[in-house]
């Protein structure tokens, strides 16, 4: 799940990224309005977190920036004003949900949860193919009886999977919702990481669930 | 009570009274007149009854025929006359008196003996008053005859009764009349109060975008409005000021909670190297610095609005300040290799307090030295003329912006390339500036190009000349100086 910031107050940012680095998404982070906008339109985002008040463009214009571009992804805006009014505006301007300055970390994380489910049509919370099963609040997986450990990446690689099963996802769709900008396209990491998964989770067991699409991608799927 | 109602009471009294004195005056005008006009016309006819008896040489008459045949007018006339002997008896009297006796009156008698004339009323039950008038006819100072010429008031009464009448209705339908009228036309000049009212009650419920339509009339409605007007439109601008104000300070006090919050949770939600914790707190430390100083410079902004802030008005030899603040901002300046150059200075001594003055140049030195680029120069400089103390600071750094350099003075503005330059700033420091040179009756001045630096200039008046020549020793520690 990739998230892009745009947030001007350094530190604000920074925290949030790093919060939600260790939650396993690939975030972006923008200090200035204008720019911000320019990759909410250019990146598939799965979420944006934007602050109101930004420098050289509002959080309410690039809202409607957005929004006007026919983008549907969810979109939290940051606000340190108190005022009902602020709030109300941004939401009817096309935001899914607010959250006020100073907010709980965990509050942030619930509801970026939250926007994230709104997105898929079935089941909330615990996505599920045959036996294997991931838990994004609790942010486990199983399958069968047996837990599985796995790193932030691999993770953001199998919820980003698992989200989109029985869809074939090709090495560009990955990289975009699961790395962030700084990534880069020409090297195998996406290989490398879809076999770690593998060894994790379809080793041993006689049903395979990661399938190699030769010459297009990678799909989540039972046979 | 109404005031409106008010009003025509008021109207309807006043009116009431002068119809009543009017009407009054002219009944009894009327009555005296018409009074006058009977008595008149009695004296003319007894004078010619007079002269009409001594034309025919006073003889006694016998009876009302040969007196009717002898004075053919007297049979004319609307009046009845008798004429009695000096003993008060009728000796004659003519057709048109009626039946009833009709003596003379005592007075009558004894007003003829001495040879006067008397007019007299005579009332009779069921008869209209009459109007009496008894002449003596003296022949050779003897009383001959008493001659009495008559008229009934009949008709002067009956005029009289109807002009009451007139009186009397007339004047409580011209009353009821105008006091509609009065309760109309104090409701149109009433009317445009009535309309304040209601604007002024949306205002008090909180609108207050709403104003009163001037009347094209520049009366007293119309003044009262412009100044209705004018009153909220101060009332919406500091309200707006008083929002945006309550607004920018909340926004800037949450920043730091916001950080100080975000970064610990962070830290606590998972076991940590101590590196980490320590840049926490770090962290931490450097936004409760900047939450204390935000809140030290609202206190101060927020008591200097109350007018609770004291000043000092004591001589103050600027170049010795300029001189000491100098070195502090040589040293502001090391930390970023910038260079503070003093290049001007002149013996200046205004009146005000040294703690502040020193507040709002320091200000400025740190603006200077802030928004400066690494190793740029920042010069000083102290000149006066007539009047004034001109401090001028100039930097080389970002410049500010045609349309931001009235606005860098509003609290908590800063401009975006200051915010992208630096995140040290609350912007608050020049509204301090501006407050601390305004209540010295300075000024601050501001010239500057987009990327090219800024000069701000304080004017201050210079103290009067008694003040400058005992200039007092100025020690470089503004507590010592405080303690004298
Ligand atoms: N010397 C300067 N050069 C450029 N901009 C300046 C300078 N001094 C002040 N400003 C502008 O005026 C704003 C208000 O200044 P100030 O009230 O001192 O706030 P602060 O320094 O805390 O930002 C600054 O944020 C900056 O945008
Ligand atoms: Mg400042």
């Amino acid at each position: 799940m990739r998230i892009l910031v745009i947030e001007d107050e350094t530190k604000v940012g920074c925290f949030i990224r790093r919060a939600l680095e260790e939650e396993s998404y690939a975030v972006d982070l923008c200090e200035d309005g204008a720019k911000g906008l320019e990759m909410a339109l250019h990146t598939n985002y799965d979420l944006l977190i934007v602050d109101l008040m930004l420098p050289s463009l509002s959080g309410l214009d690039i809202l409607k920036g957005v929004r006007q571009a026919k983008i549907q992804t969810p979109i939290l805006i940051l606000t340190a004003q108190s005022q009902v009014d602020q709030r109300v505006k941004g939401l009817d301007a096309g935001a899914d949900d607010y959250l006020t300055k100073p907010f709980a970390i965990d509050e942030l994380l619930a509801r970026i949860r939250a926007l994230l489910r709104r997105g898929s049509t079935e089941s909330p919370g615990v996505l599920q193919i045959d036996d294997l099963a991931l838990n994004p609040a609790t942010r486990e997986v199983t399958r069968g009886s047996q837990r599985i450990d796995l790193t932030l990446k691999e993770y953001a690689l199998l919820e980003y999977l698992m989200r989109h099963t029985g869809r074939v996802l090709t090495r560009p769709m990955i990289s975009e919702h699961v790395w962030n900008q700084d990534f880069d396209t020409f090297t195998n990491v996406i290989d490398v990481y879809v076999n770690y998964l593998r060894n994790k989770i379809d080793r041993g067991h006689s049903k395979k669930l990661i399938h190699t699409i030769r010459g297009s991608g990678y799909m989540l799927k039972v046979d | 009570m109404p005031l409106r109602v008010r009003l025509t009471l008021w109207y309807g009294t006043a009116l009431a009274l002068i119809l009543i004195i009017f009407s009054t005056i002219l009944y009894l005008v009327t009555a005296r007149s018409l009074r006058d006009a009977v008595d008149e016309s009695l004296e003319e006819t007894a004078a010619a009854a007079v002269r009409s008896l001594e034309e025919r040489g006073f003889l006694p008459l016998i009876d009302e025929d040969e007196l009717m045949s002898q004075f053919p007018e007297l049979a004319r006339i609307d009046k009845f006359f008798q004429i009695f002997s000096p003993s008060g008896t009728i000796t004659i009297r003519s057709p048109n008196v009626k039946q009833q006796e009709m003596p003379l009156s005592r007075q009558a008698l004894e007003v003829a003996y001495s040879g006067r004339s008397l007019l007299e009323f005579a009332k009779y039950p069921k008869e209209p008053a009459l109007r009496l008038i008894s002449v003596p006819i003296i022949y050779r100072g003897n009383l001959l005859y008493i001659i009495q010429v008559g008229t009934s008031m009949d008709s002067v009464e009956e005029t009289l009764n109807r002009l009451l009448l007139v009186l009397l209705v007339s004047m409580p339908i011209a009353l009821a009349v105008s006091l509609a009228g009065g309760w109309f036309m104090a409701g149109r000049a009433l009317r445009p109060v009535d309309t304040i009212t209601l604007a002024a009650q949306r205002i008090a419920g909180g609108d207050l975008t709403q104003r009163l339509t001037v009347p094209a009339s520049a009366d007293e409605i119309g003044r009262l409005t412009n100044t209705f007007n004018a009153m909220i439109d101060r009332l919406e601008t500091s309200f707006r000021q008083i929002r945006q104000f309550s607004s920018d300070a909340s926004h800037e006090l949450r920043t730091p909670l916001t950080v100080m919050k975000g970064e610990t949770e962070l830290a606590l939600r998972r076991p940590r190297e101590t590196d980490d914790y320590k840049v926490v707190l770090e962290s931490n430390l450097e936004e409760i610095d900047r939450m204390t100083r935000i809140v030290d410079e609202l206190l101060f902004l927020s008591r200097a609005d109350m007018g609770e802030v004291k000043m000092e008005r004591l001589p103050v030899p600027l170049d010795t300040l300029i001189e000491d603040l100098h070195r502090q901002a040589s040293l502001l300046g090391q930390e970023r290799n910038i260079q503070v150059v003093l290049r001007a200075t002149t013996p200046a001594v205004v009146l005000g307090d040294e703690l502040r003055l020193r507040e709002l140049f320091l200000n400025l030195l740190d603006n200077a030295v802030k928004y400066s680029r690494p190793s740029g120069a920042v010069d000083i400089a102290l000149m006066i003329d007539q009047t004034h103390a001109r401090v001028s600071v100039t930097d080389h750094g970002i410049g500010i912006a045609q349309e931001d350099q009235t606005r860098i003075f509003d609290r908590f503005y800063r401009t975006d390339e200051a915010r992208a330059h630096t995140k040290k700033g609350t912007g608050l420091g020049l509204a301090i500036c501006a407050w601390i040179a305004e209540s010295h009756r300075g000024r601050i001045e501001v010239q500057s190009k987009v990327g090219e630096g800024s000069t701000f200039t304080v004017m201050l008046p210079l103290a009067p000349a008694p003040a400058a020549a005992k200039r007092p020793p100025i020690s470089s520690s503004p507590s010592s100086h405080r303690e004298r």
